[in-house]
């Protein structure tokens, strides 16, 4: 019996069947070979950031500076709370930077707790008069990024 | 580290296997050491829900989450679990004799390499990869991370970070992963995703091979797991996933248990839906789907199936009660829509743009290729068949998603007609529907195949 015959003996259902399973073997053949090249482009990709880049990840379009990020998690105890203070002028700042900044800190130093009357700042071109105190700067960039505590 | 941590993982999802194997014992038991190999998918997955959804109850009344919580709180499951078995009359086979899992076709063997491929691939993508994802790193982690340090729901975290109605399941899930890791490691925890979508894999397989043709199983199961949307996304640390994978095999388990009426089947889908309701908000819409969809097939037989598909939903749904009374408590935001009622109505103008975008969106080539389409010629095959419950059952469930996508964006004018996710998360809910559609085609197509001479039960042969 021909292929022709065998199928034209099928019933509507049987041949609803068969598109299934035709359709869904050959997408799945061809987007397997596509879904293995993009997941080694990524592994490839992935395997080439430094420690820090995977790490920061989101945040390197969010911080200006992943110094900064680190000598914050550096400095600042586990049992110390905090606050991020933002300026206008960051040299190098993302659209991205003064948005979410914050909340991106809150993740990254998380034990650490975020207080509006902290001690330690994270000073993202601050206003230094408005800190409540004077500032002791104990890191800072180029880019106006600073890290230091109120005496 | 890495391999640490992934060594920390390996052991955190063996605990939850062993756990789930001790509730697959008082669901159902095994007749053979093959049978239960074939059931471990399933065994992780309900491992997962139920030590999650316990995690979360005692999250919720105070107890910190630590390692020695986690393994007490496995230890009593297990021995819980066992004894309920024992008490039912299960028990273990003999030692000797494993017979073989289960014949593997050239079909089977063929598209299994593929997907044993595909999964170690998505691994090492998976293993160095970052936190990129907004909600990722502005909440779900940050959240497992206020968890890992502080034990449980820290006051200041869980009342300033975004989004406080979120179920807090995948929160607790990573926060066990840290522990076990040895620490908070950002990285890696991605590939906690891993392990449950190799598990979900592994369940889908334990449940219908052995149920249907293997030409219906394996084809369709490789098709969807390399859709774009799939491969770019299933490692995201968010919730979207877990609840699919819960929600999915809840709904197969539905499925079969429509065919099959083996109480367990019932038992089980109950325990996963909880668990989607704890992963997600949508999780209440999808398990509503999933019940509603098996009440009005189960018409004809209301007497008998009622009771039990509403004792399923009722036990699932309470399982999230004290979470809700906790947000009320802590007086939290409890997560409503933005429009209710008469706001529906007078923001009416919205309701076709966002039917539109949920089914636009579900019909994305570039997202989810042509899997809907497929799945709805498997539906219309099955009905051609003279099948009546099973693609009656699928085509509501269907519905009931649609008009709940479509209600995700109407109820929240806050959110714009858009896939864009920063705007809509429009596509990642959709990833329920393609999920769904993987674990049920399998029995639609088995059913329609065998046409007008189909047994009562529509399948292959019962393995149980």
């Amino acid at each position: 019996m021909n292929v022709a015959s065998r199928v034209s003996r099928l019933s509507v259902a049987q041949l609803g069947v068969v598109l299934v399973v035709l359709v869904s073997s050959v997408f799945g053949l061809v987007y397997f070979v596509k879904a293995l090249t993009r997941l080694n482009d990524v592994a490839t990709a992935n395997d080439t950031l430094s420690f820090s880049d995977r790490e920061i990840a989101a945040g390197n379009s969010i911080v200006v500076d992943q110094q900064a990020a680190y000598q914050a998690r550096a400095l600042i105890p586990h049992s110390e709370s905090y606050r991020v203070v933002t300026g206008e002028t960051v040299k190098d700042a993302t659209p991205l930077t003064l948005p979410f900044v914050e909340s991106w800190y809150r993740y990254f130093l998380m034990p650490r707790r975020p207080a509006a009357d902290a001690r330690w700042i994270v000073c993202y071109a601050c206003d230094v008069s408005k800190l409540g105190g004077p500032y002791s700067v104990i890191w800072r960039d180029k880019n106006g990024i600073s890290i230091g505590r109120l005496r | 580290m890495n391999a640490h941590a992934i060594a920390g993982l390996v052991a955190l999802n063996l605990w939850l296997l062993g756990v789930g194997i001790a509730v697959l014992f008082a669901l159902r038991g095994w007749r053979s050491w093959g049978e239960l190999v074939r059931l471990s998918g399933v065994a992780y997955i309900v491992g997962v829900a139920v030590n999650g959804v316990v995690w979360v109850w005692e999250l919720v009344v105070g107890i910190d989450l630590g390692l020695a919580e986690i393994f007490v709180t496995g230890l009593a499951i297990a021995v819980l679990a066992s004894l309920a078995g024992y008490r039912l009359g299960r028990r273990l086979p003999p030692r000797g004799g494993w017979p073989p899992v289960a014949r593997l076709s050239a079909l089977g063997a063929v598209f299994g390499s593929l997907i044993a491929v595909y999964l170690e691939a998505l691994f090492r993508s998976g293993r160095l990869g970052g936190l990129y994802e907004f909600d990722a790193w502005a909440f779900w982690v940050p959240k497992a991370k206020a968890i890992y340090f502080f034990g449980g729901f820290d006051h200041q975290f869980f009342r300033e970070l975004i989004n406080q109605s979120y179920p807090p399941l995948v929160p607790a899930l990573q926060a066990a992963a840290f522990h076990f890791m040895g620490a908070p490691d950002v990285v890696t925890v991605r590939l906690q995703y891993w392990f449950l979508f190799a598990g979900f894999v592994g369940a889908v397989l334990g449940l219908l091979s052995g149920r249907v043709n293997a030409l219906f199983l394996w084809p369709p199961l490789l098709f969807v797991l390399v859709t774009p949307n799939l491969v770019g996304h299933a490692l995201q640390a968010q919730a979207d996933f877990p609840l699919d994978e819960f929600f999915a095999i809840a709904a197969l388990l539905v499925a079969l248990w429509l065919m099959e009426r083996r109480d367990w089947q019932l038992v089980a889908a109950s325990l996963l839906l909880a668990a989607a309701m704890m992963t997600k908000r949508e999780g209440y819409a999808f398990a509503a789907s999933v019940v509603i969809a098996a009440l009005i097939v189960t018409w004809r037989e209301r007497r008998a199936a009622w009771p039990k598909l509403v004792a399923a939903g009722v036990v699932a749904a309470a399982a999230t009660v004290p979470w809700r009374i906790f947000l009320g408590v802590r007086h939290l935001s409890s997560g409503g829509p933005e429009l209710s009622g008469t706001g529906l109505l007078s923001h009416g103008d919205r309701a076709w743009p966002s039917l539109r975008l949920a089914l636009s969106t579900l019909f994305d080539y570039d997202l989810w290729l042509v899997v809907v389409p497929l799945g709805l010629v498997a539906v219309a095959a099955a009905f051609a068949a003279g099948a009546r419950r099973l693609p009656a059952y699928v085509a509501l469930v269907y519905v009931f998603m649609v008009a709940a996508f479509a209600y995700g964006t109407w109820a929240f004018p806050s959110l714009g007609f858009s896939r864009n996710p920063a705007l809509n998360p429009i596509v990642r809910l959709t990833g329920g529907f393609i999920l769904l559609t993987l674990v049920l085609v399998p029995l639609l197509l088995s059913r329609a195949w065998r046409g007008r001479q189909a047994p009562a039960l529509g399948l292959e042969r019962v393995v149980e």
